[in-house]
């Protein structure tokens, strides 16, 4: 499935509206929003229709799914956004993300839980906030928020060391940047490792490089660690094929285009997440030319001083303390 | 004192909400701790046993209050042995597991780190490594370690 979705569901008392656009979003935060209350509202309209008396306005059918019998369900659903309650176990087994993987729906989970098996991106983490009274005042009116939102990780800063998730070409790219200026540059080697190269810095200046579209389940620990040692800054860019695309050296205005709405671009089921994507088109683009793209290593015609410049310029709110 | 399990426990609770709706005895629901905790979390005024007032949604029966609030009341009540999962709890129901934890005795499941950043004064043992941590600080440090979720 394809696309942004605009979703209202309202009975008298109370009115949601949500913006969905990728496959995988998550919704957590204080008790006491309105959650539990949003799954039930949907629940009863996909059991009962009209006659729930609740009113769901979406471009495609919104559903929920939950029980012991979801895996025998799910195969059979296309083209729905299914919501899933916190009580649901499953959501956090390797069963159910593969079934996510093989299905064209859209999912919108409520958990606290991390579930490392699910690629989400730190943009579609959301809490639900009531912004007020709707129109005649008696029904209450609730929209997500982003919880990390992005000028919570992007103040311009000069890092003395700069610790990249990667450990290929996005960490060579950085490794020769950091060269240039005499900054330690690290590869954590994966996700799940920044917290442990994070904890054995001291009170440097840290700047985290890490794939924005698939860190998700990492935000809730690396945030709070984040905040124990607030010299850690993090840029979550969607990937570091993304910046390349970004910085305008490729495709010109067909790519630019993509970047600016890649919700419409990106087929869920054939993209997990949305830096997969970025990675075929950043290598389809370059095929034949002298910036053929490899994720295994850096082609080294991406750190020609010009190019080079280029890709630093996207990262605008880090000074790498380096000049052309 | 407040004792945290992170990880698939003997005898937990998953779905704190769903058991209290089946077990959840009159008398707590006017105890003047859930008064507070209900008040606080939830913004409700609790009416009668039956019967909770809240600022959105009216009048609703105490099954309608908040998942969060349950999962406190029957870490306050409950007397089965059984050990509630607090990722039912926001981070706002933190400031309440750790009251109860200074009460008497109680054990937690998590299944995520809560953030107990809010909590002035925190101590808890983490069970799975049987430290004793003293502040939030000590109590992510290891959570981090723990690799149980």
């Amino acid at each position: 499935m394809k696309g942004k979705y605009h979703i209202v569901v309202q009975n008298n008392k109370l009115r949601y509206e949500l913006d969905i656009r990728r496959n995988i979003t998550i919704i957590r935060g204080d008790s006491a929003t309105g959650k539990t209350k949003l799954i039930n509202l949907l629940e009863q309209a996909s059991t009962l229709g009209e006659s729930s008396g609740v009113e769901v306005f979406c471009q495609r059918p919104c559903r929920t799914l939950s029980g012991n019998d979801w895996n025998l369900i799910l195969p059979n659903i296309h083209k729905h956004i299914i919501f899933l309650d916190e009580e649901n176990k499953f959501v956090k087994s390797q069963e159910f993300a593969a079934k996510v993987q093989a299905s064209d729906n859209y999912f919108v989970i409520i958990t606290r839980e991390d579930l490392p098996n699910l690629p989400y991106s730190v943009d579609e983490i959301y809490g639900i906030h009531t912004s007020g009274k709707y129109h005649n005042l008696k029904k209450t009116y609730n929209e997500l928020y982003r919880i990390y939102s992005t000028e919570s990780f992007s103040p311009k800063i000069r890092p003395e060391s700069v610790v990249v998730e990667d450990s290929n070409s996005g960490y060579e790219f950085f490794s020769e940047i950091c060269e240039k200026n005499g900054t330690a540059c690290i590869s954590a080697g994966g996700k799940s490792k920044l917290k442990t190269e994070i904890n054995k810095l001291g009170k440097e200046s840290v700047l985290v490089v890490a794939d924005g579209a698939a860190i998700g389940s990492e935000m809730n620990e690396l945030y709070q660690l984040m905040r124990s040692k607030p010299a850690v800054k993090c840029y979550l860019p969607e990937s570091f094929e993304w910046i390349i695309l970004k910085s305008g050296i490729i495709g010109g205005r067909i790519v630019q285009d993509i970047l600016n709405h890649p919700e419409d671009f990106i087929e869920s089921q054939d993209y997990l997440s949305w830096e997969r994507f970025f990675t075929t088109l950043l290598t389809e683009l370059t095929q034949n030319s002298y910036l053929k793209y490899h994720k295994n290593k850096l082609n080294k015609a991406y750190l020609h001083e010009k190019t080079k410049q280029s890709i630093i310029k996207v990262m605008e709110y880090i000074n790498w303390n380096e000049q052309a | 004192m407040l004792k945290i399990v992170f990880g698939d426990v003997e005898n937990a609770v998953y779905h704190p909400p769903t058991y209290f709706d089946n077990r959840y005895e009159d008398e707590w629901i006017t105890a003047p701790l859930s008064v507070k905790m209900i008040k606080d979390i939830d913004k409700s005024d609790v009416i009668g046993t039956h019967l909770i007032q809240s600022p959105v949604l009216g009048p609703i029966s105490t099954k309608e209050i908040s998942g969060g609030v349950k999962t406190l009341i029957l870490m306050a009540f409950d007397r089965s042995g059984r050990i509630f999962n607090a990722s039912s709890c926001g981070d706002n129901c933190a400031k309440w597991i750790a009251e109860l934890g200074r009460m008497e005795d109680l054990t937690i499941n998590l299944h995520h780190v809560m953030d107990f950043s809010s909590v002035p004064i925190f101590e808890a043992v983490m069970l799975n490594t049987g430290v004793t941590v003293h502040n939030y600080e000590e109590y992510l440090q290891e959570a981090l370690k723990i690799k149980e979720r």
